[in-house]
């Protein structure tokens, strides 16, 4: 490769990329223009919407249909892609430009092997015998360090952890060496360890090779860690490129000031963050009187004690035979959350981290009395959160659960009002009668109009719908809520007013949170106090500040290693 | 993986033997084989003693576990009407039927599928409308009004073809089958084509669907990306991934067709099971009836469990080692 560092590799100018709808045309990219040059890595910023992904796909020359680039120009090395036919789009594409995917576990075919899937896609480009195909299969595993790659190469997608999976993805995408690789949010789908493991991977990568990079992302700091420039991307448009560090420390554009003013990594802990706290939410309803005696803020509240969930399969008559006899294995026990003790206090805010399958939501789900404990009790304020026996119940109403998915966690054939009112109705918190004030109320403590109980969930957007799933929490009155990754599929200005609604609602009402999260900056900000989760122990566990100061425990030192960090603003 | 038969097995066990029970009290509700056996004319006493030849005084349970007796010595009785055995009866017939079932289910998944696959790769085109229009006409049209047009047209019309009947035989392994021979093959291409219109009008849905939303899926754009022809991402991704639901009724229309082809075996004079047991229930022919459902329940639990083995082998997240 002989490349002067003048000539650009890419060069997209004033791209649009229109989707026809039922009123007029979505401009999902409208009026894109930047370059690239080899080897350099650019990071595309943006939040859900904005076209980032679109703008990728342009490039690569898959638009689904019915959208269309309907003006532009993309030239790669001087030759313009747009207007090309198929065949040709078709030899670029794995050839000359790659691309990563955002869910490793939708893009690999589960049911094809590694070794094929690569073997197909140098087949694609190349004529290759089989067992050449093996042998460059088995290189390029190695080159993305999957041990073993001889035995790896035979493994199906689903014997791989996600980590692995995105692993193949990547060397698939290397195949070829390809000049330009555009990575759609590679590693969103991946726990921070397994991110920052891929992240400098991925760096050292593309400095080897010469591969410049299109790496999209909601993620500034991610972007921040990888690229040498950056765009931020708004309604189909960048509203800021130039290089990482001066984007992110001096931003130019409002909109990429207020993204980063949402990020709670870079505000105190504890405090409203500055997007979004300007709505002025309307006081919430007063407590009802079962809300008496209850103990003083800051004594033990929510007591786990040795909570124990093993999840494991019956075995049925002749599977049992057979276990007995030598034939059949014994059916695999999964130890999700292994003795756990902790105490939640009134009135604090207790932060779970952990990363994917560390039990913390089982944890959570017995806490909030979803999940029968196979051993230990849990008790709020002296009473059992479930009455005893096999069917064992939930038995308070004082425990609400907010769930991560507000798209799942709402019936979308219920109008909200509806939503927000079964619980109280039948817990004769309120009457019928008054039911619909009450919901009202509700709804404008957490920033929606009151006249909105009409609609029907999909009428709303995730932000909203995560506030009427709080507000379905909150109008149960009660003093414990389990938040179980509220923000975590949130976009950033997004997860910024729901981290406020709840900051407020907290102080509003003396509630007591436990917030189960991955996210290490978001618990930071919100939490007092942090417990560690790491397969189904808590391994560290204390004083928020004092843990993020001065982390203990081996793992929790690696946990936040692994967290990529902003550059700090040059005051 | 043998725990897993074993159980199928014993399944199949249970329900041979309870459909066995349930048709034997149900032929029996239906009516006396003697009043058709018999001329009316006959006297009481050979009346009564045909009735004893065959047992039919006993009490109906003693009758029953006379029959499960006789069948764990392998034999289902003799035919009343044909007076020959049932095991050899059904034998004679099930080859007939087995090949126009094989050769009406393979037509319409070899060529439902791939037609399919090309209305779901390409839904909007005019070739995609027409294919879905033929396929819902082929849901629509009542299998016996097809089979009479097929006749009219072919054989009465324009003669090409034979209107009725097996044609020419050949013998293999002692068994006769039709399709080795020319004039068997065209014997042959009528009765399939009518029995296989509903199935490729499934098939042809069950592709389209299946390939329909798999085009939108990120395995293939990721396959795309890496710059696979359509050709492979059809062939080598998309096939593969909608194949579970189109062996799950392959398998269920196997069986089905199997059981009851009756109304194309009658139109085209198609000498398999599906006439011998209409023939066996207007003549009450009691041992014949019970024998050919129980063979009908073994073979949906023989198909099913070959599916479910078939899943295994097309989906490596079913097989050993993960439950």
């Amino acid at each position: 490769m002989t490349e002067t560092t003048s000539a650009p590799l890419l060069e997209v100018t004033n791209l649009r990329t229109w989707f026809p709808s039922g009123r007029g045309e979505i401009k999902a990219v409208d009026g894109v223009s930047f370059s690239l040059a080899p080897g350099e890595v650019l990071g595309l910023v943006g939040e859900s919407g904005s076209g980032k992904s679109i703008t990728g796909f342009s490039i690569i020359g898959l638009i689904d249909e019915p959208g269309r680039i309907v003006e532009g120009s993309i030239k790669l090395d001087g030759r313009e892609l747009i207007g090309l036919p198929a065949h040709e789009l078709r030899a670029i594409r794995g050839k000359t430009i790659s691309m990563v995917f955002q869910d490793p576990m939708m893009t690999l075919n589960p049911v094809l092997s590694i070794g094929t899937q690569i073997r197909l896609a140098l087949e694609a480009h190349e004529k290759i015998s089989a067992s050449d195909a093996r042998e460059r299969a088995i290189k390029a595993l190695a080159q993305v360090r999957i041990s073993e790659p001889e035995r790896k190469v035979d493994f199906f997608p689903h014997q791989f952890s996600g980590g692995m999976r995105q692993r193949v993805a990547i060397a698939i995408a290397l195949l070829h060496r390809p000049k330009l690789i555009i990575c759609d949010e590679p590693t969103t789908a991946l726990d921070v360890s397994i991110q920052a493991e891929i992240l400098a991977e991925m760096k050292e990568l593309v400095t080897e090779l010469g591969t410049a990079l299109i790496w999209i992302s909601h993620d500034l700091a991610i972007v921040s860690s990888i690229a040498d420039r950056v765009a931020v991307m708004r309604y189909g448009k960048i509203v800021e490129i130039g290089p990482a560090l001066g984007v992110l420390t001096r931003p130019q554009h409002d909109y990429t000031k207020a993204l980063l003013d949402a990020l709670p990594s870079r505000a105190k802990p504890g405090q409203l963050l500055l997007r979004g706290s300007g709505i002025a939410d309307a006081a919430p309803p007063p407590r009802k009187s079962a809300t008496l005696n209850l103990p003083p803020l800051g004594s033990p509240y929510l007591v786990i004690d040795d909570a124990m969930k093993r999840f494991e399969k019956p075995a049925g008559l002749f599977r049992n035979l057979a276990i007995k006899s030598g034939i059949s294995q014994p059916m695999p026990v999964v130890q999700a959350v292994d003795g756990v003790s902790i105490t939640l206090k009134r009135g604090e805010v207790l932060g779970l981290v952990g990363e994917s399958g560390s039990g913390k939501s089982t944890l959570g789900r017995m806490a909030a009395g979803i999940a029968i404990p196979t051993s230990g009790t849990i008790r709020l304020n002296g009473k059992p959160v479930m009455s005893h026996g096999r069917n064992a119940r939930k038995i308070t109403t004082r425990i609400q659960t907010i769930f991560q998915d507000p798209f799942a966690s709402l019936n979308g054939r219920m109008r909200i009002g509806d939503i927000i009112a079964e619980g109280p109705l039948a817990h004769k918190l309120v009457t019928r009668a008054e039911a619909l004030v009450y919901v009202g109320e509700w709804l404008a403590a957490v920033g929606l109009d009151p006249t909105f109980a009409n609609r029907f969930p999909h009428q709303f957007s995730g932000g909203q719908r995560q506030r009427i799933a709080i507000a379905r929490a909150l109008a149960m009155q009660p003093d414990v809520v389990v938040c179980d990754e509220p923000v975590a599929s949130l976009d950033v200005s997004i997860q910024a007013q729901i981290i406020n609604l709840l900051i407020r609602l907290r102080a509003e009402l003396d509630l007591s949170l436990i917030f189960i999260s991955h996210d290490l900056s978001v618990v930071r900000h919100l939490c007092d106090r942090v417990a560690i989760m790491y397969r189904g122990k808590i391994v560290e566990e204390g004083v928020a500040s004092t843990i993020y100061a001065d982390p203990q425990h081996d793992y929790t030192k690696r946990l936040l290693a692994a967290v990529p960090v902003l550059p700090e603003a040059a005051e | 993986m043998l725990s897993f038969v074993l159980q199928r097995l014993w399944q199949a066990a249970i329900v041979v033997i309870a459909m066995s029970a349930l048709v034997f009290c149900g032929v029996y509700a239906v009516g006396n084989p003697i009043d058709v056996l018999i001329s009316p004319d006959a006297t009481q006493d050979i009346r009564a003693a045909v009735i004893a030849q065959y047992g039919l005084d006993q009490p109906l349970w003693r009758q029953y576990f006379a029959f499960l007796g006789r069948l764990i010595e392998g034999d289902f009785g003799r035919s009343l009407v044909y007076s020959m055995p049932v095991s050899e009866l059904i034998l004679t017939r099930l080859p007939a039927t087995l090949e126009l079932t094989l050769a009406a289910v393979l037509f319409a998944s070899l060529v439902g599928i791939p037609i399919g696959m090309y209305a779901g790769y390409r839904p909007h085109s005019l070739v995609s409308r027409a294919i879905m229009a033929i396929s819902i006409l082929g849901f629509s049209v009542p299998t016996f009004w097809f089979g009479l047009m097929l006749i009219m047209v072919f054989a009465v019309q324009c003669g090409c073809m034979p209107a009725g009947g097996r044609g020419e035989t050949v013998s293999l392994f002692g068994v006769d089958f039709s399709f080795l021979t020319g004039d068997g093959l065209s014997h042959l291409v009528l009765p399939a084509l009518n029995l296989a219109l509903f199935k490729f009008s499934l098939m042809i849905r069950l592709a389209r669907a299946g390939t329909r939303e798999l085009m939108l899926s990120d395995t293939v754009k990721f396959a795309r990306a890496a710059g696979l022809s359509e050709f492979t991402v059809l062939s080598r991704h998309v096939l593969r991934l909608i194949s579970i639901p189109l062996v799950t009724v392959f398998g269920l229309e196997l069986g089905s067709t199997l059981a009851f082809a009756v109304v194309t075996e009658t139109i085209f004079s198609w000498p398999g099971l599906g006439k011998l047991i209409i023939d066996s229930i207007t003549s009450l022919d009691r041992p014949v009836m019970v024998a050919y459902l129980m063979l009908v329940a073994f073979l949906f639990i023989v198909i099913n469990l070959i599916v479910d083995l078939t899943y295994a082998l097309l989906d490596p997240r079913l097989r050993k080692g993960r439950a």
